[in-house]
């Protein structure tokens, strides 16, 4: 019977457009056209940035070294004229009209200072909302110092390797895919936790709100069959909502990977395919069911509790925010899984996946998550069923 | 055969609840220890004013609430003790149900069909007569949400009697529906009575009364002012007609609790 019910409500379910959209277009779509959106404008920005003619004023003397530097830098950085401007006061006027997009004040005695192998301080003026502009200046600079540095060295007759005594050589003994879990394991989570919460919300609402709403509760509750298969029947489909839409997002942001060359390295892409092994996903799974239940749990009882659908959209929209913020501990590099963050609802399973994607999940910490989200998972059917039963809250 | 002793129920108020009705009192009784019994064969009507309790007492029979003291018995079957039981023989119809709107009648039948665990020969037989006698094959297909309001309560109808009820309750069955729809309900009540079946049906509408029933209960106030045979209620009449009857009881009764 709970079957039966189950499919009626699933049919019914997939015939509603506003459902159809939370659970499978947006989440499917949202992921590919915000990458291809953000991909071609960033490629458009850097290219942009990249071979944008720059024009650089410039105040000191007209023959200085760091003019001849610069000149000496090739055009593959980017174009530059070069302007000269008699005072800082009308340099910084016209980097102001953005007439000018860097700015330059090298002191008069420059050429003097750097015969006499004194240090000079040169000022390189930017807006910082100029895009790009204080790459560009810095990558500028650093030529320039390393040139006058090594011309420096040739000068004094130094050898290079006798100013430099000690050279570090940092090696990381981590895997890639370590790294890769530990840094962005935290997204795959948290993308499951939001859209699988909005995947729940309007089934949630629409079988027991919606329901009472039409009048067509009054009508089931007359028939043999008993709340509880009522309540497992629909929660079934309240559940398998939240985990389509939470897939679509899942495969939306694998799609954009895959076909939107998301990651370049291919390396980084190996191991990304690596990852998402059969086992994995069984693994993955086992602990998002019963964090999807959980959700349903959380929410039947407002949706059976409230009088219309505007109500118990009220109520369970800020809802999504409590459950969504324990999912962004994902996103913080130092917080690990361990004895007392795996008995923490959403923590657990955020943190779990990051360590199961790093492939430094130890069985004890994943059977306290998985017990600990079970026995959510538990009390939430409970304590629908008991919001079910109570007679006042199914009528409307 | 439905059968009624000492029906009470008692609801707990909330204060916001408290605050709506304007009272003081923790609960409120809306049925109050009322007995009738319904016979096969017979259409037996339950009438009072707004709020007196028919809705209340009509859903402890659907046993969709339960009594908090008192007996039901559908068709030989406790209906507090097994409620399941006593569902299967019980048909629901109110003015207010609801279908589902994006279902066609006949995914919705065979939904409710399944629901009542009827056989699949059984089945095809009473789709059958009752499309016929509703005329309902024209719109069998089309999803509900798209008919018109007399085809909605046909569909709503052949879900009622798709299991064969030996007991059907109807609550406020033509409330807010045009005369014409209104026709297939005192139709198909008329038929369950010719059917044998217990009918019992709720109004505040005595014309609707004085035209279908056989047996009658006045409840006021969760409490029954009257119970007995049409017949024995006209005979005892005091008023001009059976409107100012009912409105006299229902006044008088009011006056005495004052």
């Amino acid at each position: 019977m709970i079957l039966k019910i189950f499919l009626k409500e699933l049919k019914d379910t997939l015939r509603d457009r506003r459902t159809m959209m939370t659970m499978l277009v947006i989440p499917l779509l949202l992921f590919p056209v915000i990458m291809n959106i953000f991909i071609s404008v960033s490629e458009d920005f850097q290219t942009e940035a990249a071979t944008k003619k720059i024009k650089i004023g410039m105040v000191g003397p007209s023959n200085n070294q760091v003019l001849k530097d610069l000149n000496d830098i090739p055009q593959v950085i980017g174009e530059k004229e070069i302007i000269f401007y008699k005072d800082t006061l009308a340099l910084l006027s016209d980097l102001e009209k953005d007439s000018i997009q860097l700015g330059l004040v090298v002191p008069k005695n420059i050429i003097q200072k750097l015969a006499d192998l004194s240090s000079v301080k040169i000022k390189m003026y930017h807006n910082a909302t100029d895009m790009g502009m204080q790459q560009r200046a810095e990558s500028y600079m650093k030529i320039i110092e390393e040139k006058e540095r090594y011309n420096r060295y040739d000068l004094l007759k130094v050898d290079v390797s006798k100013i430099n005594p000690i050279t570090t050589e940092y090696v990381n003994i981590a895997s890639e895919k370590e790294m890769i879990g530990k840094l962005a394991g935290g997204i795959l989570p948290y993308i499951f936790i939001a859209f699988g919460f909005i995947g729940c919300m309007y089934p949630a609402i629409d079988l027991f709100t919606g329901e009472k709403e039409r009048g067509t509760m009054e009508t089931l509750l007359t028939t043999p069959v008993t709340r509880w298969q009522i309540l497992l029947g629909k929660m079934g489909v309240v559940v398998l909502s939240g985990i389509t839409a939470a897939t679509c997002a899942l495969l939306g942001l694998f799609i954009s990977i895959e076909v939107m060359d998301l990651i370049p390295n291919k390396e980084i892409l190996g191991i990304v395919h690596s990852i998402l092994s059969p086992g994995f996903v069984v693994m993955l799974y086992s602990l998002l069911i019963p964090l999807t239940v959980f959700f349903a749990g959380v929410m039947i009882p407002v949706a059976i509790y409230a009088k219309s659908f505007k109500e118990a959209q009220s109520i369970i929209t800020p809802l999504n925010i409590v459950m969504v913020l324990p999912a962004m501990v994902g996103f913080f590099p130092g917080i690990e899984l361990n004895a007392i963050t795996a008995a923490i609802p959403v923590v657990n399973v955020v943190l779990a996946t990051k360590e199961l994607i790093a492939g430094t999940l130890e069985f004890g910490l994943i059977t306290i998550s998985f017990t600990v989200m079970v026995g959510l998972a538990i009390l939430a059917v409970l304590v629908s069923y008991k919001r079910f039963d109570k007679e006042t809250n199914i009528i409307s | 055969m439905i059968q009624v002793e000492n029906l009470f129920k008692e609801f707990e108020l909330t204060r916001q609840q408290r605050k709506e009705l304007g009272t003081t009192d923790k609960k409120a009784i809306p049925v109050n220890g009322i007995s009738f019994n319904c016979e096969p064969g017979k259409i037996f009507s339950l009438l009072g004013p707004n709020g007196a309790g028919k809705t209340t007492s009509l859903r402890m029979l659907a046993t969709i609430f339960k009594p908090t003291s008192g007996t039901i018995k559908i068709a030989g079957v406790d209906a507090i003790k097994n409620p399941s039981e006593a569902r299967k023989k019980i048909g629901f119809l109110t003015g207010s149900t609801g279908l589902y709107a994006r279902l066609t009648p006949n995914e919705l039948i065979k939904y409710f069909a399944d629901l009542y665990n009827v056989q699949s020969n059984d089945f095809e037989k009473r789709k059958e007569r009752l499309y016929s006698l509703l005329d309902m094959h024209d719109f069998q297909d089309k999803r509900i949400g798209k008919l018109s309001t007399g085809m909605k309560q046909k569909v709503s109808i052949c879900r009622t009697m798709i299991h064969d009820p030996e007991v059907v309750i109807f609550d406020e069955p033509t409330s807010g529906l045009d005369v014409i729809t209104a026709e297939n309900i005192i139709q198909l009540i008329r038929d369950c009575k010719i059917e044998g079946k217990t009918v019992i049906f709720s109004s505040h509408i005595m014309s609707e009364v004085d035209l279908l029933c056989d047996e009658l209960a006045i409840i006021h106030k969760g409490n029954l002012l009257f119970n007995g045979s049409m017949e024995n209620f006209r005979s005892e009449m005091r008023a001009p007609n059976l409107t100012a009857e009912f409105i006299r009881i229902v006044q008088n009764s009011s006056t005495l609790e004052l």
